[in-house]
């Protein structure tokens, strides 16, 4: 990491939080996935929490285990927390040439704060690798055409990544992409669908004494909940189209590459209809205030949609 | 209007045979798709050739650039004997849509008005600072839109005198100040 000059930086080292004693009988447990293979984790989404910004969304996957905390001070698990904000169309900057078409950037950021590893306020190189994804998933679905000689810029932020004592420094490269087009439509940015991220992996299924020798197609993994992930893939995916803007493979999933790629357009496909409700519900609290007459049924119908509390750890 | 009409981007709004394309639409195929997210306004035809409705969706108002022919309102931020630049405030004829950053945009000595074009002094139509209705007539350049005031409802519509009053309009090319009386020349709107 290159030193920030500008700022007041913390010790390199990084800064661990104080370790408490733990009982003497304590074992820590590896989560296991409770959910099937084929079912996702639930989302926590709204849109337009960002006043300044044209459009803007907050994405939340809250831990799924029970959390642990009875027994000791510091949560085993996090949640994932992502904010995506949109500015523009804007007019384009002083030096830019004329471009007869939407400019997107991306940028993706981890907060210093996100991880278990301290990061630092400079994008580093797998930051700008996740910005280069986002831009190209976002650019099959806009329209560009219809904003000449304007700018868009797209900032994701990590709040938290989901990450927990099993899991080091693996990156949570899956989830970056997935917020990306919500906060899009937000902002009114024509696009031909809405593009919505998937994930998933092939694991290595088994108990810790057996061999492990089934390979088994997940959607919506969590690498904390897994042994061994042999191969994890990304899409973008557009449902109405039937069309995929992005796809990234990590790693070696051998004969079960279409599968892999499957579960995570099945991924995405589940992921879409959390942010249609998202979306709908902000377009009709746009529609209810600017026309002035406060729907009875509008407010019956936000309880309706997949609202929750949010459950906040630490 | 009622708030069940929601379309959102993607979603099919049926085939173009029986719908015309309108803002907010786009076609793939031979159907009809919503680009962006917002209440579907069906707009009865009115040429007698096609009886097919136009759809278009209402967008949010952050959304807008200035296209040609869109009339706008702006400020003005320098001038020189050719042309007076101007940031593009607010899009609309009362300034309906505000922009959320001011365009720069530009109009050249021969734009600002109708007649007698050669002998169009910029000065004595702009100064700094005034409040121009002005009419986009091209994209212009990488940096400025290229705007023109040549037509009797377009021109500044808010001036400050040097004396730094809020002045009147007198006449076609002529500013009053309450204050110290004195006339100042600009290319003045007619009011609408």
């Amino acid at each position: 990491m290159q030193a920030d000059r500008r700022r007041l930086n913390g010790p390199t080292s990084g800064t661990a939080p104080p370790v408490f004693a733990t009982p003497p009988n304590w074992k820590v447990q590896r989560p296991t996935r409770s959910r099937k293979p084929d079912e996702h984790r639930k989302i926590f989404l709204r849109t337009g929490i960002v006043p300044s910004a044209s459009g803007s969304a907050y994405y939340e996957i809250p831990p799924q285990t029970p959390s642990q905390q009875d027994e000791l001070l510091i949560p085993q698990s996090s949640s994932l927390k992502v904010t995506c904000t949109v500015h523009g169309p804007r007019p384009l900057p002083r030096n830019a040439a004329f471009s007869p078409n939407l400019l997107l950037t991306t940028h993706v950021k981890f907060a210093p704060f996100a991880t278990r590893n301290r990061r630092g306020y400079v994008r580093d190189a797998s930051e700008r690798d996740l910005g280069v994804h986002l831009e190209t998933a976002l650019r099959g679905v806009i329209i560009g055409e219809r904003w000449p000689k304007s700018g868009c810029e797209v900032v994701i932020t990590v709040l938290e990544g989901e990450e927990d004592a099993w899991w080091g420094d693996a990156g949570n490269e899956q989830d970056g992409g997935k917020a990306g087009g919500w906060a899009l439509v937000d902002a009114g940015i024509d696009c031909v669908d809405m593009v919505s991220g998937g994930v998933a992996a092939v694991v290595q299924q088994g108990s810790a004494d057996e061999k492990m020798d089934r390979d088994v197609v997940l959607i919506d993994p969590t690498p904390s909940e897994h042994y061994g992930i042999k191969a994890a893939c990304v899409v973008g995916y557009l449902q109405s189209r039937d069309e995929v803007t992005e796809m990234w493979m990590k790693g070696d999933a051998g004969t079960d590459t279409e599968a892999l790629v499957e579960g995570a357009v099945r991924a995405a496909s589940l992921a879409r209809t959390v942010l249609a409700e998202a979306i709908k519900e902000a377009v009709e609290l746009r529609s209810d205030e600017s026309h002035d007459n406060a729907h009875a049924n509008g407010s019956a119908k936000a309880e309706k949609t997949k609202q929750k509390d949010v459950v906040m750890t630490g | 209007m009622s708030s069940t009409t929601v379309a959102l981007p993607g979603q099919d709004l049926g085939p173009t045979a029986s719908n015309n394309v309108g803002a907010g639409t786009h076609i793939q195929g031979d159907h009809l798709f919503a680009s962006v997210a917002g209440q579907i306004i069906s707009t009865p035809s009115t040429t007698k050739g096609s009886k097919t409705p136009t759809l278009s969706i209402l967008r949010p108002s952050s959304a807008t650039l200035p296209e040609v022919g869109t009339t706008i309102l702006g400020k003005i931020t320098r001038t020189n004997p050719r042309q007076a630049n101007i940031s593009i405030l607010a899009i609309g004829n009362t300034g309906e849509r505000v922009c959320g950053e001011p365009f720069p945009a530009l109009i050249q000595q021969q734009d600002i008005r109708a007649t007698e074009i050669d002998k169009v002094k910029v000065t004595e139509s702009f100064r700094v600072g005034d409040v121009v209705r002005a009419v986009v007539i091209s994209l212009g350049d990488e940096r400025s839109y290229y705007l023109s005031t040549a037509k009797n409802e377009l021109g500044v519509v808010m001036a400050v005198s040097e004396g730094g009053h809020q002045m009147y309009p007198l006449s076609w090319k002529e500013f009053h100040d309450p204050v110290t009386g004195a006339k100042e020349l600009r290319k003045v709107a007619k009011p609408v």
